[in-house]
């Protein structure tokens, strides 16, 4: 689904990212984890094509993603604030992501009764701008409207971040379930081991832009994994 | 303490990005707030040469006395308009082991070094030295410039807690100016002298120790009240008034929901127009442009007066469309890494944004159509200016647009804002403001002026047959250039 090929990015004389290959595979849910400033969010923008890599391509569908664009149709991200925006309500927002990918007013009326838990009565109809909302409300939104076209690629970063506990049990669960009936394949990174472990099947662990370790999920990787952060702390 | 305040501010203000990019742009206007410091030093030097030519055999001291009525109330309207509140960042120093007090003191004391308080001294200064003095003797004069020091000091707390108090609504700036001009009004008309009032007010501050009293009482009362306005509102919820917009459901526009991905990047266009300070501010600012004709129609013709109009109906119809055009992205970078990992084709997100632009630019020749009182001629030119604008100038804008790689925080006010403001930028726009003229004035020299004036409108008119080409090499330049913008859109 997604493969990476001798993928570099380097700032100044520092190198941020070198992955000279990875695959992942359809319906692979893969986690990053990996302290701060070890390259995660600089390689799923690569993925995005949000920046130019120094040197190697990534390939969706195995079509090249700075050169085509047909991967924007069934790829669903969220990264930050900067997909948000926040002078709409969450409503216009939605309304008009629904607008980009052709769907039609019963398709948002569907998206809005599959999320009226996730939203919690916290987001529609509030009469608020997006920018005036909790950054655990901003977060919910930028998540749903990444899945609301049904995307067959899923990127999300730090996803878990700022979400309430009932947030993110609920999140890990429609993560779950999206896994399992449609075949989702994910890309997402976290800091916490917890929610990773149980939500990937696979987990990579970046240090310095350079991928340390590939764990295949068993009931020992989140042992795995503490043993790992707990030498580097 | 202070000490310390003192060197955060200085390395917020020094490491600001703002700073460190437009350094350039931060000398250019210090140097011009130096040479007005100049000019008022050699005014206020002058002023009494000035005087003996204009008015002489006049007593210069009550003459300038009864002035100083007005630029107290005018210094108390500009300050209130324009002057800034005080922000140290006291979140950050709340939760720490520092007296309130010092905060607050502080926060005031800054204020002091503002320009509205230092100005005023490069003139008033001089003035002591070269009419007071001489006029009234050592003393006298210690008292005269003391009063005025007070009375500075006393309108800057006062402003300062009028705006927290009030703040900047409309009706109150409007309330305040209505007094101004009616004051103004009552003197000329000779009801109440309030010149005559002024100079004996100051004469008598100057004539008796004991009424110093007065403005120093004005002076500590000010102070007084704006202290313990800030020490009862010292939590940053209450500092910073901010009104959660509630936005009522609006039924979009059938006519827009019917027009699809575009329609909705027009209604976005319009939501991120109205919804926003610094675009708001430019709103605000439309009718500025087309005011230009005001000032230059009625004016004298001269040799030059056709060249002026040409230059006058390019802004007229283009100055908003510049706005918008220029900045184009610039405006969109809090969410452009969203835009750009949607599936949106960006050909038809950029014709729509022309497309924008020309309704933009319609709109302002619409509203300039009135001006045919002047004469024909001028509604000629500006349909023309109007023509070279959505054929020619849109499209040189949009392809400079995606060149404008300045993040813009939208929340910001858009008055006296450098924000998003390239130098460069601007430079590549002159060729396109020069470019009509150039057309025009081998017609005009050749003695064929309305050849020239149909000349450039017909260029207009060629221009938008070509639209679709333009607007495809303005595509390539943006997705050229996506990843530097992307990029320097991200730094906040």
């Amino acid at each position: 689904m997604i493969e990476i090929r001798n993928l570099t990015k380097i700032y100044g004389k520092q190198t941020v990212l070198n992955i000279p290959e990875l695959k992942i595979g359809k319906g692979e849910s893969f986690g990053l984890v990996g302290n701060n400033g070890a390259g995660k969010t600089t390689m799923f923008r690569c993925v995005l094509d949000l920046i130019r890599p120094n040197t190697g391509i990534v390939l969706s569908k195995n079509n090249n993603v700075a050169t085509t664009e047909t991967w924007k149709h069934y790829t669903g991200s969220y990264l930050d604030d900067g997909f948000l925006i926040d002078f709409l309500t969450p409503e216009e927002y939605f309304r008009f992501i629904a607008d980009i990918y052709r769907l039609s007013s019963g398709d948002l009326e569907a998206f809005y009764h599959e999320f009226d838990d996730f939203f919690n009565n916290e987001i529609l109809g509030k009469r608020k701008l997006i920018r005036n909302l909790s950054s655990g409300n901003r977060q919910k939104i930028g998540i749903a409207a990444a899945l609301m076209p049904k995307p067959e690629i899923l990127v999300l970063d730090e996803p878990f971040n700022n979400l309430d506990p009932s947030t993110q049990i609920r999140l890990k669960s429609i993560l779950k379930s999206w896994q399992k009936e449609k075949e989702i394949t994910m890309l997402i990174s976290s800091h916490d081991l917890n929610h990773i472990t149980e939500v990937c099947n696979r987990i990579v662990i970046l240090h310095e832009g350079i991928m340390v370790q590939d764990l295949v999920t068993n009931p020992n990787t989140l042992k795995v994994l503490e043993e790992y952060f707990a030498v580097k702390g | 303490m202070f000490l310390r305040f003192l060197l955060l501010q200085i390395k917020t203000a020094t490491r600001s990005p703002m700073w460190q990019k437009n350094l350039a742009l931060n000398l250019v206007i210090g140097f011009f707030l130096l040479l007005f410091a100049v000019y008022l030093l050699m005014l206020g030097l002058l002023i009494n040469q000035i005087m003996n030519e204009l008015l002489p055999r006049q007593d210069h001291f009550r003459l300038f006395n009864s002035i100083l009525i007005y630029y107290f109330l005018a210094d108390l309207l500009i300050r209130f308009l324009i002057q800034s509140l005080p922000m140290l960042t006291i979140e950050s120093f709340l939760h720490l082991p520092v007296r309130k007090g010092t905060i607050i003191r502080y926060m005031i004391g800054r204020t002091l070094f503002d320009i509205f308080n230092l100005l005023p001294l490069f003139i008033l200064v001089p003035v002591t030295f070269t009419i007071v003095i001489p006029h009234e003797g050592g003393l006298h004069a210690f008292l005269w410039i003391g009063t005025l020091i007070l009375l500075i000091l006393s309108n800057n707390f006062l402003v300062i807690y009028l705006k927290r108090l009030l703040g900047s609504k409309p009706v109150v700036v409007g309330a305040l100016g209505l007094v101004l001009i009616s004051l103004v009004v009552l003197d000329r008309t000779n009801l109440i002298s309030l010149s005559g009032i002024s100079s004996k007010i100051f004469g008598y501050f100057t004539h008796h120790l004991l009424s110093t009293f007065l403005p120093v009482g004005w002076m500590i009362f000010t102070y007084r009240l704006q202290y313990k306005f800030l020490s009862k509102h010292l939590f940053p919820d209450e500092m910073q008034k901010k009104k959660v917009e509630e936005i009522h459901d609006q039924a979009e526009s059938r006519f827009l929901k019917s027009m699809g991905l575009t329609g909705s990047i027009i209604s976005l266009e319009f939501k991120l127009y109205f919804r926003n300070k610094r675009t708001k501010t430019i709103l605000y600012m439309a009718p500025v442009f087309l005011l230009y004709g005001m000032y230059f129609y009625p004016q004298n013709q001269n040799q030059y007066q056709d060249v002026i109009l040409l230059i006058v109906g390019i802004f007229m119809t283009g100055g908003m469309m510049l706005n918008y055009a220029n900045y184009a992205f610039g405006y969109e970078s809090s969410y452009f890494d969203g835009l750009l990992t949607k599936n949106i084709d960006f050909n038809q997100y950029i014709f729509v944004k022309f497309y924008i632009a020309v309704l933009i630019s319609t709109l302002c020749f619409i509203l300039t159509i009135p001006y045919v009182f002047y004469g024909f001629k001028i509604l000629l030119i500006n349909a023309a200016m109007y023509l070279y604008n959505i054929g020619v100038l849109s499209f040189v804008l949009l392809y400079f647009a995606t060149f404008n790689k300045k993040r813009i925080d939208l929340s910001r006010g858009g008055a006296f804002n450098y924000q998003g403001f390239g130098a460069m930028n601007w430079l590549a726009l002159i060729p396109a403001f020069i470019l009509p003229l150039l057309v025009y004035l081998p017609f005009r020299i050749s003695g064929h002026p309305y050849m020239g004036i149909a000349f450039t409108g017909l260029l207009g008119i060629s221009g938008l047959f070509f639209s679709r080409f333009f607007i495809q090499l303005i595509t390539k330049s943006f997705y050229r250039r996506k990843y530097i913008m992307a990029a320097s859109f991200r730094e906040k």
